[in-house]
């Protein structure tokens, strides 16, 4: 008796279920069909939004997939009608890209057309994805700063909005030139070497496969490969050079000689403490050439590599 | 042609420079002739809906400089401001249909900074870009050499140090870029990328050689930089859900015009310094992704380069060598958001370096190769509350050879790391956002000889070590116009190589430790105004101990650097006048604490005590400066067309260095000689500047 029941229940519980969802897709069709209200209607209230909308990309009926081939506004926003009746307000009945949509949605209305664009096929591996930052956070489709990209703010400004430590490092005396003023276009930008969309280095973002394979695509000189290797170089260069900005000339993480002597402690030159009296009036009677000027570089000019010098001296 | 003072005055005597410029003016004629062809093609767009605008302006800037040959190069490092004043122009056409987009933008005309575009396309179907464009690194101006030839392959003449006497030359390098592309996206979901650029690097930079080696007089050179790069990449693939696939390939070529610097008769042998060689890089990569089930998708990259080099200068030493180096790379991932509250990340990494340079005489034959493995994973949970916990676990194994050496305490050791990491972020509130995060990275150093792993000297890139890193950052939101953010990081790296379980026996780098603290806040108070501003402060300590001749010396560097800036938007009469403020300060105090151990002094050519002391030893001044600016500007705009701006900037940079401070060109005498070029010599400017302009739109 008790395992009628129970196969009945089962049954009753499997056909309501059924039918339950039926009475959802209908009405989801129904109001499908009868929300949306047409991008004229948002225009009533949202003329300049919606103005923008159509001088931007996405209001280029050429474009295939295009919102202007599709919903319009209701594209992004979803059906209207009801926030119409409403008589409208921010979030009311409509989907809009606030803090009160979960990261998850508000990307999936991007990539709901963008998932097939080359430059976001590797959002799923981005860092900016796994810190739950979302596509609205850099990009405004209805209040951009002049650009191809869309973005709420210019380069390095975007950026430096979320990396403070960043903008830090940029503004010390040796830096790339990402921010100079009277440079006509700048001449590096963030993206320059990172691909904020995520790319196989996971954490930095950057461009290619290793660090160097990154530098030298603009130091194309470094690249040799050299006869006479400086082992660190070919590795990683950033283990001499603090690439956002440093205290120091030529981006270098520590000043030279300390340096060079941070691994270099053989015997002879390398070795001795070069202090404040090996300075151009210092009272110190040798080795002073080693540490005034470009310290070590004085003579090791090709610390890079080179040609002709196990020593990098030619 | 307003270039050419410029480009001339950094080579002395004047050379032939027709075939550089003759080149790069050619490409710019051609660009710029493009253009003018491509303008009237606007007209022939379709009617519909087409957009005509653009923006044509001129801003003149005028400067008072009080700068030393250092100070004018620091000023104008990546800018063209050589003379008292310039002007600078601008024009920008934009032409937009339902169908085609046609984009011109150039500007700084005849300055060291000019660029010119041009990007255009079809909507969705294709897209073209054209580009060129300079910029300068001045680094001294006026640097001085004994010899005859700067800028050249060959330096001629006899140390003298009579310096007033030197030729003098300058410090610079100009790049200029310029190539062009092309995106295919009619065929989607098949596409095609295609893109070429040239590099022209001219100039010259600071290099050194010691006479003899080891020890010797110092000399400071000019290397010529005479480079030539082109850059290939051709991209090709299929993009649609759920598959991604793309095939890449890449070709880059490095000319340099000068394989060797010769030097003066009185060096020793070889009797030339060598400069980078020509080089070429080819690489071919495969790039996939395909959906999974579960929400998962699969990643890989796979890629194959081969970099090859020249080097005909090592015949002067009777070699062979021919440089080539293969790298392989293997990436594969696999993420997955399976349920709502979890998002999962695996990965496995593998990069090779595989040096087969040949050397038949045995000279160079110390070629580095590497192997990098990594693997990992990473999972985040959306908790309740809006709480978002990460963490993640990161292996990864360095596998360094080196072909040829023979050194048994100098074998390369391999590194094993073990990198874990935790983050936490809520937004819970409208408001507020707040995140913390933990890394600790263990590294381990296995050294493969007894000797290696004796050796009391432990490289620092190499050495075991532990790094610590923590960091909490606040945003917060309080008012719909009011933002503030707050970031700190602590970062400690302890190199823990012990010798027989003796901490601080080890010589080199023993730990770095830093703390960063950066705040920033914009607030806008309705259509009056706008404020900002942003704070940072970093405190950075090495410490490294090393041993002369078996007397150990320890040094304790420390660098604080703190900055500010505010800045601020009148809207004095809205959408008419606008006042524009800023204001940046930055601030490092550099030093270096010696403590000599066990009668160092009078060693090593330092004084003997009490001449020289634990005080009189340190480094006041390491690389100490204050960078500090200041702006007003007023914006009008007569019509919504008609744009002028006027304004004024102070800008100074005060620099102080225990190496630079009172430069002397050709210091001491004996081994302890140097003949000096003046690199980086007096570094400190001050400028006013007074700035205006006008721009028309339409």
């Amino acid at each position: 008796m008790q395992r009628k029941i129970l196969f009945f229940l089962s049954i009753l519980f499997f056909t309501l279920s059924f039918v339950f969802s039926l009475v959802l897709i209908a009405q989801s069709k129904v109001e499908g069909e009868s929300g949306f209200v047409g991008s004229e209607a948002c225009k009533d209230c949202h003329e300049g939004q919606y103005n923008k909308f159509v001088k931007s990309v996405h209001g280029k009926k050429a474009v295939p997939g295009n919102p202007a081939n599709r919903d319009g506004c209701e594209s992004c926003h979803g059906p209207g009608a009801q926030h119409v009746e409403k008589g409208g307000g921010r979030g009311v009945a409509i989907f809009v890209f606030s803090k009160k949509e979960s990261s998850t949605a508000r990307d999936a209305k991007c990539l709901g057309c963008h998932q097939d664009m080359r430059g976001v096929v590797n959002w799923n591996i981005s860092k900016h994805k796994s810190f739950l930052v979302t596509c609205d956070n850099c990009h405004s489709i209805h209040s951009p700063v002049p650009g191809k990209s869309y973005l709420w703010a210019q380069e390095p400004d975007l950026c430096f909005g979320c990396h403070r430590n960043i903008r830090a490092q940029f503004n010390k005396q040796s830096h790339h030139p990402i921010k100079e003023e009277f440079v006509g276009r700048q001449a590096l930008k963030c993206s320059s070497c990172h691909n904020p969309m995520g790319t196989f280095d996971i954490k930095t973002m950057i461009k290619a496969d290793s660090v160097n394979d990154l530098c030298y695509r603009c130091h194309a000189e470094k690249r040799g490969p050299y006869a006479f290797e400086h082992p660190p170089v070919p590795e990683n260069c950033l283990y001499c050079h603090e690439v956002h900005g440093s205290n120091h000339s030529r981006l270098l993480t520590r000043k030279v000689p300390l340096l060079c002597e941070s691994c270099h402690n053989t015997g002879g030159h390398p070795s001795r403490p070069y202090t404040n009296l090996h300075s151009f009036l210092g009272p110190a009677t040798s080795n002073k050439n080693r540490f005034f000027a470009r310290g070590c570089l004085n003579c090791h000019g090709n610390i890079h590599g080179s040609s002709l010098a196990p020593t990098f001296q030619r | 042609m307003s270039e050419l003072p410029w480009k001339y005055s950094w080579k002395q005597p004047c050379p032939d420079l027709s075939a550089i410029g003759g080149e790069t003016m050619k490409a710019k004629m051609i660009l710029v002739t493009l253009m003018i062809c491509l303008m009237p093609l606007s007209y022939a767009f379709p009617q519909d809906n087409k957009t005509i605008e653009g923006e044509i302006g001129f801003t003149g800037v005028w400067f008072d400089l009080h700068a030393k040959e250092g100070g004018k190069a620091k000023f104008t490092e990546y800018r063209d401001l050589r003379e008292d004043g310039a002007v600078f122009g601008r024009a920008r056409l934009n032409l937009d249909t339902d169908k085609y987009f046609l984009n011109f933008d150039l500007g700084d005309f005849a300055y060291d900074t000019q660029y010119y575009t041009v990007d255009g396309g079809m909507w969705g179907k294709f897209k073209f870009g054209l580009f060129y464009d300079e910029i300068p690194h001045n680094i001294t101006f006026d640097a001085r050499t004994p010899f005859l030839g700067a800028g050249h392959d060959l330096l001629v003449g006899a140390p003298n140090p009579n310096f007033p006497l030197w030729n003098t030359f300058d410090y610079s390098i100009l790049r200029r870029q310029y190539g062009g592309g092309f995106k295919v996206d009619v065929i989607r979901p098949f596409f095609l990328d295609f893109s070429f650029e040239r590099e022209n690097r001219d100039g010259i930079k600071p290099t050194g050689a010691a006479e003899t080696s080891p020890g010797g007089r110092a000399f400071e050179l000019p290397e010529p930089v005479e480079y030539v790069t082109n850059n290939l990449k051709v991209s090709a693939g299929y993009s649609k859900k759920p598959l991604f696939l793309s095939l890449n390939y890449i070709h880059s070529d490095f000319n340099n015009s000068n394989t060797s610097l010769g030097l003066p008769p009185n060096f020793n042998a070889p009797n030339a310094f060598s400069l980078p060689p020509d080089n070429t890089y080819d690489k071919g990569a495969f790039k996939g992704a395909v959906s999974l089930p579960f929400n998962s998708r699969f990643s890989t990259n796979v890629g194959f380069a081969r970099g090859r080099s020249e080097t005909s200068v090592v015949s002067l030493i009777g070699s062979g060598y021919t440089g080539k180096v293969d790298n392989v790379n293997y990436d594969f991932m696999l993420t997955s958001n399976p349920v709502r509250f979890l998002d999962i990340k695996a990965y496995y990494k593998y990069y090779k370096r595989f040096n087969k340079s040949d050397d038949p005489t045995g000279i160079a034959d110390i070629f580095l190769n590497y192997n990098i493995s990594t693997y990992g994973g990473e999972l985040g949970f959306r908790l309740p509350a809006q709480f978002y916990l990460s963490g993640g676990y990161k292996y990864v194994k360095t596998e360094r050879t080196k072909k040829g050496e023979d050194d048994a305490a100098e074998i390369l050791p391999f590194n094993m790391d073990n990198i874990l990491f935790v983050d936490l972020k809520w937004s819970g509130l409208d408001f507020l956002e707040a995140r913390v995060g933990y890394e600790n990275l263990d590294r381990d150093a296995h050294y493969r000889t007894l000797q290696s792993a004796q050796n009391l000297s432990k490289r620092f890139s190499y050495a075991a070590q532990n790094k610590n890193t923590v960091k909490a950052a606040v945003d917060l939101f309080p008012l719909e116009n009011l933002n503030f953010g707050l970031e700190y990081r602590y970062k400690k790296i302890g190199y823990s190589d012990t010798l027989f379980g003796l901490r601080n026996t080890l010589f080199g780098l023993r730990s770095d430790k830093r703390h960063e603290l950066d705040i920033s806040a914009d607030y806008r108070i309705g259509k009056i105004a706008k404020v900002y501003g942003y704070g940072d402060y970093g405190w950075i300590k090495f410490n490294q101990m090393q041993s002369a001749g078996g007397l150990p010396w320890e040094g304790e560097q420390w660098d604080k650097t703190w900055g500010y800036g505010i800045g601020a938007e009148f809207y004095v009469i809205p959408k008419k006048l606008t006042l524009i403020f800023q204001h940046d300060y930055v601030k490092s105090n550099g030093t270096v604490d010696f403590t000599l151990l066990n009668g160092l002094f009078g060693a090593g050519g330092l004084p003997a005590f009490p001449a020289a002391n634990q005080d009189n030893i340190d480094i006041t001044r390491w690389d100490d400066y204050t960078l500090y600016s200041f702006s007003l500007r007023a914006v009008y705009n007569f019509t919504k067309s008609l744009t002028a701006m006027v304004g004024y900037a102070y800008e100074r940079f005060w620099y102080s260095d225990a190496q630079l401070n009172n430069y002397l060109f050709a210091p001491a005498g004996g081994t302890n000689a140097a003949f000096l070029t003046g690199a980086y010599k007096d570094q400190s400017y001050r400028a006013n500047l007074v700035f205006g302009g006008v721009s028309f739109k339409f």
